[in-house]
């Protein structure tokens, strides 16, 4: 093992290797180095300086390594290039190293322990907020990587937005979940361009979702405490909706059957009259609605706002039923971010 | 049933809880004083799952290849968990100041995971990893000669931009790395696309800056390992004709064992398009003797 060290002593050349060495390590580290090149078209990846291109290389690279793999430098030398100027990434594959090499050589006598099955909601409440948020940032490092490299990085990001959104639906407390997903809805659409004509102008309004609140607003007034726990909703005496806030606007999502329904009130007087297109930004995310035309980012009303300024519309179709919890935390995440505009 | 890596690929929402339960029994062990510290305790256990999700292990399903973890077995794969999480709690307990490097504490936490005799890892410790330092990569990458054909040839490619190429010839001569520069402006000179020296150049910086930046993207592509490995090769397997004064090589012959034949065309394609050679798609490639004779002279074999 560890015969890459031979570079160091056996070379007749040795004070010019030195020399390109000392060059190569000005060159490869000089500015911000590996980040700014990743950086240079698409803004900052995660924590500035994590490149998942060359991260997810490591594991087989150090395995070739421990194998006395004779092409492993040749076959590697993109990465290695990458660690000689990454600190960040040479961190990583120092840990990885001491890591593999222990499991390679000792692993086989290592007992397994079994620790048994057990739901996701058992976990604290602060270790799924940082999951959630781990998988998100993993997300938009993936994508930013594949911006950059010009590679497909969807299908990727797209699931572990997925299960950041599935792993959310367990947070119950509303403050806690809306920590957890914060940045979900801007890096699901980071990368996206308007999907209907209408979505280059400002929304007219923007509402999100109450979470928690499992009761029928009074206007005007507070609803429920934000951090009113999820698993009290539907005990009302009123049928579940999910409240949305656009302050100091309200609305909500009801369900008749299979159908999602969108309510909105007090709406600007510049909107009535009009018609309205819709947009989920999430919508697409998941796919357990079926939304009115299709696409949830233009889902057209079907009918005008009315004079009072109230809209009534149906959104989609789904299985899910608001009556039941787990469906309800799904719907919630999916209305994460609503807006309207008007259609002229 | 114990998780498996194949679980925590596939199975992710399911097999989190008993993974977050595993990590957080070993770290409890391993921060011994620190145990009951719940910041440090998440920070541990964290900083594994993230490694796990970086890695693009964790809930990635087939949308990332798999690698050397997915193939270790169980055993393997615990041992790994189990000496990240010790790796990372040593880390904290070294943070905060605690003498956790005394004989005896290092013993109970050896101790406590059942592995080998310490001095055993001592003894290992003393030759370290490999590139263990952003130094001896760069030595390792300016000692070898085929890494430092990849370099040649990222130098070369800045022939497109006569002033950067200038920038990095008077860098490598400050540097005093004789010997790559005469490979490179030899080969420059073959080429016809070797800059007049000069001894320095209007906003000589800027040029530098952007010579550095075309040069690491250069480094870091596959693709352009890919091509000079096959030039390598060409120079190593191609076989003098008895008939003319051409060599001939075979795909497969290229491909070895670890390139597909898609790989082989590519890079094959690519040297196409950088002037060394006529290929226009056949099994056999065909390269004259002028072809090789630039071939060699700028990707060597040691």
């Amino acid at each position: 093992m560890n015969n890459y060290k031979q570079f160091d002593s056996s070379s007749e050349h040795r004070s010019e290797h030195v020399k390109l060495a000392r060059w190569l390590r000005y060159m490869l580290s000089t500015s911000p180095s590996s980040t700014e090149d990743a950086t240079s078209q698409s803004g900052p990846l995660l924590n500035t300086d994590y490149h998942p291109r060359f991260y997810q290389q490591l594991p087989d690279f150090i395995m070739a390594l421990l194998q006395d793999d004779p092409l492993a430098t040749v076959h590697y030398a993109p990465l290695l290039y990458h660690l000689a100027g990454c600190t960040t990434c040479h961190s990583a594959y120092l840990e990885l190293y001491e890591a593999m090499r222990y499991a390679v050589k000792n692993g086989d006598a290592q007992p397994v322990v079994n620790q048994g099955t057990r739901p996701l909601a058992t976990i604290p409440v602060g270790t799924l907020v940082s999951l959630c948020q781990l998988l998100i940032n993993q997300a938009e490092a993936v994508l930013r990587q594949g911006r950059h490299d010009d590679t497909d990085s969807d299908a990727l990001a797209r699931s572990l937005l997925q299960l950041a959104m599935r792993v959310s639906t367990q947070i119950t407390q509303s403050s806690m979940r809306s920590r957890a997903l914060k940045d979900l809805v801007r890096v699901a659409t980071i990368f996206d361009g308007p999907h209907s004509p209408g979505e280059q102008e400002p929304p007219a309004r923007s509402y999100s979702p109450l979470i928690g609140a499992g009761s029928t607003p009074r206007h005007g007034k507070v609803l429920r405490r934000a951090d009113t726990a999820l698993r009290s909703a539907g005990k009302a005496a009123e049928p579940p909706a999910i409240f949305l806030q656009s302050h100091p606007l309200e609305g909500s999502i009801t369900q008749h059957e299979d159908t999602l329904e969108l309510h909105l009130h007090d709406l600007d007087e510049t909107l009535r009259g009009h018609y309205l297109t819709i947009s989920i930004p999430l919508g697409s995310l998941l796919e357990p609605v079926r939304w009115i035309g299709g696409n949830p980012r233009a889902i057209r009303s079907a009918v005008p706002v009315d004079k009072d300024g109230t809209l009534r519309t149906p959104v989609g179709q789904t299985d899910l039923r608001l009556d039941k919890p787990d469906d309800r935390s799904m719907l919630e995440v999916l209305f994460l971010q609503l807006e309207v505009r008007p259609i002229d | 049933m114990p998780f498996t890596a194949h679980d925590l690929r596939y199975k992710a929402e399911e097999t989190y809880p008993a993974l977050y339960a595993h990590l957080t029994r070993h770290a409890q062990r391993f921060l011994q004083s620190l145990k009951y510290d719940a910041v440090e305790l998440d920070l541990v256990v964290g900083h594994v799952v993230e490694q796990l999700v970086r890695i693009g292990l964790l809930g990635c399903g087939d949308k990332t290849p798999l690698t050397a973890l997915d193939h270790f077995s169980n055993a393997q794969f615990y041992a790994f968990l189990n000496h990240s999480i010790r790796n990372k709690a040593i880390d904290r307990l070294r943070k905060r100041r605690l003498q956790v490097s005394s004989t005896a504490e290092l013993e109970a936490l050896e101790g406590a995971e059942g592995e080998d005799d310490l001095l055993n890892e001592s003894v290992e410790s003393l030759w370290g990893p490999p590139f263990a330092t952003p130094e001896e990569t760069t030595l390792a990458l300016a000692s070898q000669q085929e890494l430092r054909n990849l370099l040649a040839h990222c130098i070369k490619e800045l022939s497109a931009a006569p002033r950067q190429l200038q920038a990095v010839i008077l860098e490598l001569e400050e540097f005093d790395a004789d010997d790559l520069l005469h490979e490179v402006i030899e080969e420059l000179k073959e080429t016809d696309s070797s800059p007049a020296i000069e001894t320095s150049i209007p906003h000589a910086s800027q040029h530098k800056d952007h010579a550095h930046k075309k040069l690491r993207h250069c480094l870091q592509e596959s693709s352009t390992n890919l091509v000079v490995m096959i030039a390598l090769r060409l120079t190593k397997y191609g076989v003098r004709s008895t008939s003319s004064d051409e060599f001939f090589v075979h795909i497969q012959a290229l491909a070895q064992k670890d390139l597909s034949e898609g790989d082989v065309r590519r890079g094959l394609n690519e040297l196409v398009a950088e002037g060394y050679l006529n290929w226009i798609g056949n099994e056999v490639v065909q390269i004259t003797s002028a072809q090789m004779k630039h071939l060699k002279r700028f990707y060597k074999e040691e």
